[in-house]
């Protein structure tokens, strides 16, 4: 079931329409209750699993459909704006479910049981008749996913350009909408009615953070939602069992529902923090590095301008650079330990073989930059230097090329110091 | 010994936009009383240069001033025009709310409009040429006829720095004429505007200076001097391009991406 | 056990009235109670809940103007639905379960879940901005996997916590044959409240809705204003669940101003249109429930068919004032245009 609607739930999200669900979902639960109302001459003891699991689907089914029509037809014809159209048919919806459902209260009581578990969702009371008939359209959805794969990837990515592939874009925008009121019906007796929409987010949310390719969004949403559906039920039960060992008088199970929707969310959460490429951590991360190397790189430099072969006080070398001096000393202890710079006498400091390959590189490619700007763009001479400061460290090989090419391989950058050749050899 | 300051000084603006860099290192100053058009290709900053002097977006580095003193003491000297496209057409107010607005930062909070400023939209509407539509409401004005009242209402902060965003974008003829005529009258009282302009063909008639930018700041100056072949090609020519494409690699090593 | 006040007064005088029977006598009673023969503890259920449901109405229709001016209502959603993990703190650091329980009437801190309130608002608030800004995700997701996951939360809590798991569907519900005075006195607060700083700040409200840019270069505090406006759909949405439920005073907020919408251009005549609306319609609620009732023996939910009324009156407003609504100023703008 949270496998369908984590599916589903993907694309929605890739079109923006993300409460969709949410609204959907609400607009279901008058279907709930009529369907259940109106099956109700037919139900027998033997068979009532499976009429008001049918019932129910169906009547789902047709008000979360006039749901979603009504919020188009008050968008198109009325002028209202989607948000507000949303929430009016989430709340409105909803409220006349729960007027219909206080009635059959009264008159129907036992059939009126039988809906409160589409509130928050009770998997736990899953017959094998829920199970099936849910599969199945679990299933549905699944199955359509895998058909229209390619269609629904162009659309997600490009409308226009899947237009003019010859897709019948409206087609494919109805049928998504179809799979969306399916999920949203599959997830109400897993998940609620008043929680569905969090099954539908959190998954694509949680994917998107790991990958930018289409499939394996819908492939790691799927085993996210998986994963979230097992084990808040897993947690549930074994909540529930270290609840009722302490108190004698436990008798209600931690609702299923909300624990599933906790964990999907802590795992949303999980991926938007450290997720290899996205992740909020990784990201410091990365720009921590790269400072670094800035720092390594701009020491090197310093050390060249000083004479490549002298050897240079460490106050000298602290006084170009704005950091700490506890982690100027370790970056010059890692420098060193790798063979760029040597450390002579204590607190001297003289560049290695390497260390002036690598030094002299990055200085061609400051003062190539500082030519380019002087000349191409316009700088003035006097602040040439402090704009290329940080450009160097980033150039790549192939920019290198192409401003050696545009600038006809110069010899000397705007200060009229001497720009070191490619192939620097002392 | 009357000083000239400048309108407007700009040191060392730099921002970012997402990962992309926008505007890069501008320093520049315009002198008061000059009717500036901002221009350059699209995307090379210039809304964002209007909304990093005004403090709508955060730079990455930079000092402005206005009138030499930081935009917080002398918000009543500066007036802002945002593009027309920002907002929602359809909210229920009238043409006489919209320009009566302009007072609301002047009269701070928990004090109302009172008859002085009613009497002051009046004028100023009149002076756009909308007097007869105060009481119709926003929502049934053309692209010109909605331009012009967003500028009265940029009139009423009687400011003496004004900045303005595409104001001639998608307008008639009519009101193009009735604006343009309007900046002139400011330059004439010793005004400032700020205009970010897309139309190459009337910079020299409409601008006495003009800043040229492409994320970096190719010119600031005066029309006669800036306004030529040169500077054109180094805004929009192609060895442009290099420069854009190692600022982007910059700023996405210095997030981490 | 302390009973601080009775639910029904002991004779209902509404019991077996018809809907204009309700009102004739509804009318004699307000006479009373402005003539101050009628104390607060007199008050029946049903003034009670006619009463309560006004206040709401109050609330939520100056509340809801702006958010959908701002197109923020499904904010409204959230904010709604995480004020349960407020109501939890509450209960928890209160030990007050007369906010949850309608059996006991205990009464129940007030202040605390204003607090409680105000401290969600801020915190939903700022972790959608949170997600939306730093990890860069879209605005309609954020709001959602905030206000499910700390929704989810509460429920889970409020389950733990008070051996119940019938106070998730009560929240949701509401109960508005259950309120007594104490709830009148949140609501009136929450709905002074709500038209004071509207009207202290109807300027600010009105420029950082319809221009932010123009309103932060002014020099008004677009954040500050926004986080208010948060504040106080907290406030409202905490005042309004235990009569109809934190997910129908959202029907409260986008309906009455919906019809009003429809109704007229100004934005003033739109706040108190859509107040009177509300009101107008929580009262013939109450009526028509106490009518299905007493006639036709029919007990329905008041809050829902308050719902249902308004969804009604939307439809026919729709219908029949096409001359004043949006249709109207389309027709005029395309005729403009061709002139």
């Amino acid at each position: 079931m949270c496998l369908a609607a984590a599916l589903v739930g993907v694309l929605v999200f890739l079109r923006k329409q993300s409460l969709l669900g949410e609204s959907l979902s609400h607009a279901s639960y008058p279907g709930v209750v009529v369907g259940v109302v109106v099956a109700s001459p037919w139900i027998t003891t033997k068979n009532e699993g499976l009429v008001i699991a049918v019932a129910v689907a169906a009547g789902a089914f047709v008000t979360a459909w006039i749901g979603l029509l009504v919020i188009e037809l008050l968008q198109r014809k009325v002028g209202v704006r989607i948000d507000a159209a949303l929430c009016f048919v989430l709340s409105a919806f909803f409220g006349i479910g729960l007027t219909i459902a206080s009635h059959v209260q009264f008159t129907h009581t036992t059939l009126y049981l039988k809906m409160l578990p589409y509130l928050y969702g009770q998997p736990a009371t899953m017959t094998d008749v829920h199970i099936v008939i849910y599969g199945i359209l679990s299933l549905v959805i699944l199955l359509m996913v895998i058909l229209l794969h390619k269609e629904l990837q162009a659309i997600s990515f490009d409308r226009d350009f899947a237009a003019s592939l010859g897709i019948n874009v409206k087609t494919i925008d109805a049928v998504i909408l179809f799979l969306v009121v399916l999920a949203v019906v599959v997830g109400i007796r897993s998940v609620g009615v008043v929680l569905m929409s969090a099954m539908l987010i959190a998954p694509a949310v949680a994917a998107r953070q790991w990958t930018n390719n289409f499939t394996m969004l819908l492939i790691i949403a799927a085993l996210i939602g998986l994963v979230s559906g097992f084990l808040g039920n897993y947690l549930s039960v074994e909540g529930n069992r270290y609840f009722s060992r302490g108190d004698a008088y436990w008798r209600f199970a931690l609702p299923t529902g909300p624990m599933i929707v906790l964990v999907a969310g802590v795992m949303c959460i999980l991926s938007l923090l450290l997720a290899s490429e996205r992740g909020l951590l990784w990201r410091k991360l990365r720009a921590l590095r790269f400072r670094y190397r800035c720092i390594c790189e701009n020491i090197l430099k310093t050390l060249w301008h000083f004479g490549s072969e002298n050897e240079i006080a460490l106050e000298v070398v602290a006084k170009y650079q704005d950091i700490s001096s506890i982690y100027l000393k370790f970056i010059l202890w890692r420098l060193s330990s790798h063979r760029w710079v040597n450390n002579t006498k204590p607190r001297y400091y003289c560049l290695t073989n390497d260390g002036r390959q690598w030094a002299a590189k990055i200085v061609r490619l400051h003062r190539l930059w500082e030519l380019y700007l002087a000349d191409y763009v316009g700088v003035g001479v006097e602040r040439v230097h402090r704009n290329a400061e940080e450009m160097e460290h980033i150039i790549s090989s192939e920019v290198e090329e192409q401003l050696t090419q545009l600038l006809h391989n110069p010899k000397q950058d705007p200060h009229d110091q001497p720009i070191p050749s490619k192939d620097f050899v002392i | 010994m009357a000083e000239e300051i400048s309108a407007l000084q700009v040191f060392q603006l730099t921002v970012n936009y997402d990962k992309t860099p926008v505007l890069w290192d501008i320093t520049l100053e315009v002198p008061s009383g000059v009717l500036v058009g901002i221009i350059g290709p699209n995307g090379a900053g210039k809304t964002t240069f209007l909304k990093a002097a005004l403090g709508l977006l955060q730079p990455l580095s930079g000092k402005m001033t206005f009138f030499g003193n930081p935009l917080s003491k002398v918000r009543q000297r500066v007036a802002y025009v945002p593009q027309r496209a920002t907002v929602d057409w359809d909210f229920p107010i009238t043409v006489k709310d919209l320009v009566l607005m302009g007072r609301y930062g002047r009269l701070g909070v928990l004090r109302w409009p009172r008859k002085a400023d009613w009497a002051a939209a009046y004028h100023y509407l009149e002076m756009v040429g909308m007097a007869q539509y105060g009481h119709r409401q926003i929502s049934q004005l053309s692209g010109g006829q909605q331009q012009r009242v967003f500028i009265a209402r940029a009139l009423m902060e009687e400011a003496d720095l004004y900045f303005m965003d595409e104001p001639f974008a998608g307008i008639d003829v009519a009101s193009e004429k009735t604006i343009v005529e309007l900046l002139h009258r400011l330059k004439e009282q010793g005004k400032t505007v700020c205009t970010v302009h897309h139309d190459l063909n009337t910079v020299e008639s409409y601008f006495d200076w003009v800043m040229v930018l492409n994320i970096r700041l190719v010119a600031c100056g005066p029309v006669e001097e800036v306004f030529n072949a040169t500077t054109l090609n180094a805004a929009y020519g192609k060895s442009y391009a290099l420069f854009g494409e190692a600022l982007q690699r910059s700023r996405r090593k210095m997030k981490g991406f | 056990m302390m009973m601080k006040t009775t639910l029904i007064a002991y004779s209902n005088p509404y019991l077996g009235k018809d809907f204009f029977q309700f009102f004739m006598q509804f009318f004699r009673r307000l006479w009373a109670i402005i003539m101050g023969n009628v104390s607060s503890g007199d008050l029946v259920s049903d003034e009670v809940q006619i009463f309560v449901l006004v206040g709401i109405s109050i609330s939520a229709a100056v509340v809801g103007t702006f958010l959908m001016l701002r197109h923020m209502t499904m904010l409204a959603n959230a904010l709604s639905h995480t004020i349960l993990l407020g109501i939890v703190f509450v209960f928890v650091v209160g030990r007050s379960r007369g906010v949850f329980s309608q059996e006991e009437h205990q009464g129940f801190n007030i202040q605390a879940l204003l607090a409680a309130s105000l401290v969600m608002g801020v915190v939903t608030t700022f972790l959608t901005q949170l997600l939306t800004k730093t990890m860069r995700l879209q605005e309609d997701a954020s709001i959602g996997i905030v206000f499910t996951t700390l929704f989810a939360l509460g429920v889970i809590f409020v389950t733990v916590l008070t051996r119940s798991a019938h106070i998730g569907i009560e929240v949701v519900m509401g109960n508005v044959d259950a309120l007594h005075v104490d709830d009148l006195r949140l609501v009136y607060i929450i709905a002074a409240i709500n038209v004071v700083s509207f009207s202290l700040f109807f300027k600010e409200f009105k420029i950082t809705t319809f221009d932010p840019g123009l309103a932060q270069v002014m020099g008004i505090s677009v954040g500050f204003f926004n986080y208010l406006l948060m504040i106080q759909v907290s406030l409202t949405a905490i005042g309004a669940f235990r009569a109809v439920g934190v997910l129908m005073v959202l029907a409260f907020i986008t309906g009455p101003v919906l019809i009003a919408r429809l109704l007229t251009h100004s934005l003033r005549m739109l706040l108190v249109l859509s107040c009177v609306i509300g009101s107008v319609i929580s009262v013939v609620g109450v009526a028509l429930s106490r009518h299905l009732l007493s006639i036709h023996g029919i007990s329905l939910s008041t809050a829902g068919l308050v719902v249902c009324l308004i969804v009604v009156s939307y439809v026919f407003t729709i219908v029949i004032a096409p001359r004043c609504g949006f249709l109207a100023a389309k027709v005029q703008e395309s005729s403009n245009s061709h002139t």
